[in-house]
């Protein structure tokens, strides 16, 4: 008889796999109920589990952002693929290659044409309230490589 | 981009928005078609492995997930056990004060696998009882093999 024991502090949690589960998700949104559904899902989502950090950004600004990307990438053994650009009103992320595209890929997986609104979306849903507001510059859908800047309104133009 | 660590909120909010668009039954369709066409890694080790393929598959699902659990094959016996104390997911979900968990969320669990085990002429049993606290037991199970 084989057994195994395991605590959750006796590992790292960090399943990849899910990376696919999402991109199914989308892909089976779309295709039900049209890109435009997905969007209104994807919002949906990003004001229910991005109310702190949404709140982090009316306190502290792009350094609020800056903080939740960088350590979101730490979490993803991707580091190396975030860098930032930082002044008072922009904050620029650019991303070499996408962790969660990367995974799909590695498995064999076609990225659902709508995955690129989980930056998107989820990016424009973040700051919605907020003094900044989002744009999403460059993405390549092979990669999930990016230039991506969140803004100040004011200074945006 | 949603991290795999921010993917059982959104799992979560993606039953809600199913269920609120179409009902319950739209939430369903989607856990049929995960079982159907999004457990590939699953089926792959069922149709191989049997029971041992079950061990395979969640050993290496919950140790990345970080599970609190004890898991048991029997090969003898014919039968694979996992005791969760303590899931990530729902536990996620619960710890967090802003989320509201979906109302079924713990029903994903049968839905997506008993009838995927079953295909393969194995039996699937799960006992949801303790969800609130984020625990559940399942037990699989080979009816050929003899006890």
């Amino acid at each position: 008889m084989e057994k195994m024991v395991r605590k959750a502090s006796d590992n790292k949690y960090l399943h990849k796999d899910f990376h696919i589960g999402l991109n199914f998700g989308i892909g089976y949104i779309a295709k039900l109920h049209g890109d435009d559904a997905v969007i209104e899902y994807l919002k949906e989502y990003a004001r229910v589990f991005h109310k702190p950090l949404r709140e982090d950004v009316s306190k502290r600004g792009l350094a609020a952002l800056e903080d939740y990307f960088r350590k979101q990438y730490e979490t993803e053994e991707a580091a190396d693929d975030i860098t930032f650009e930082r002044s008072e009103d922009e904050l620029r992320i650019s991303i070499k290659e996408c962790p969660a595209i990367t995974h799909i890929r590695k498995n064999g997986g076609e990225i659902a044409p709508m995955f690129v609104e989980t930056t998107r979306t989820v990016n424009e849903t973040i700051v919605q309230g907020t003094p900044y507001a989002f744009e999403l510059i460059s993405f390549d859908i092979d990669t999930g490589a990016s230039e991506q800047r969140f803004y100040k309104k004011e200074a945006g133009a | 981009m949603i991290s795999c660590t921010e993917f059982i909120p959104a799992y979560s909010e993606l039953f809600k928005y199913l269920e609120k668009r179409d009902g319950k039954e739209a939430v369903t369709k989607y856990w049929d078609r995960i079982a159907k066409d999004g457990l590939d890694n699953l089926h792959r080790e069922v149709s191989q492995n049997g029971l041992k393929g079950c061990w395979n598959y969640w050993a290496h699902a919950l140790n990345e997930e970080a599970a609190d659990f004890e898991m048991t094959l029997d090969e003898e016996k014919g039968e694979f056990r996992i005791i969760m104390h303590h899931c990530p997911s729902k536990g996620r979900l619960l710890e967090e004060a802003h989320l509201q968990p979906y109302s079924d969320y713990c029903g994903h669990c049968p839905a997506l696998y008993k009838g995927l085990i079953e295909s393969y002429g194995l039996t699937y049993e799960s006992d949801l009882s303790g969800t609130a606290n984020a625990a559940c037991a399942a037990i699989i199970t080979d009816p050929n093999v003899k006890k």
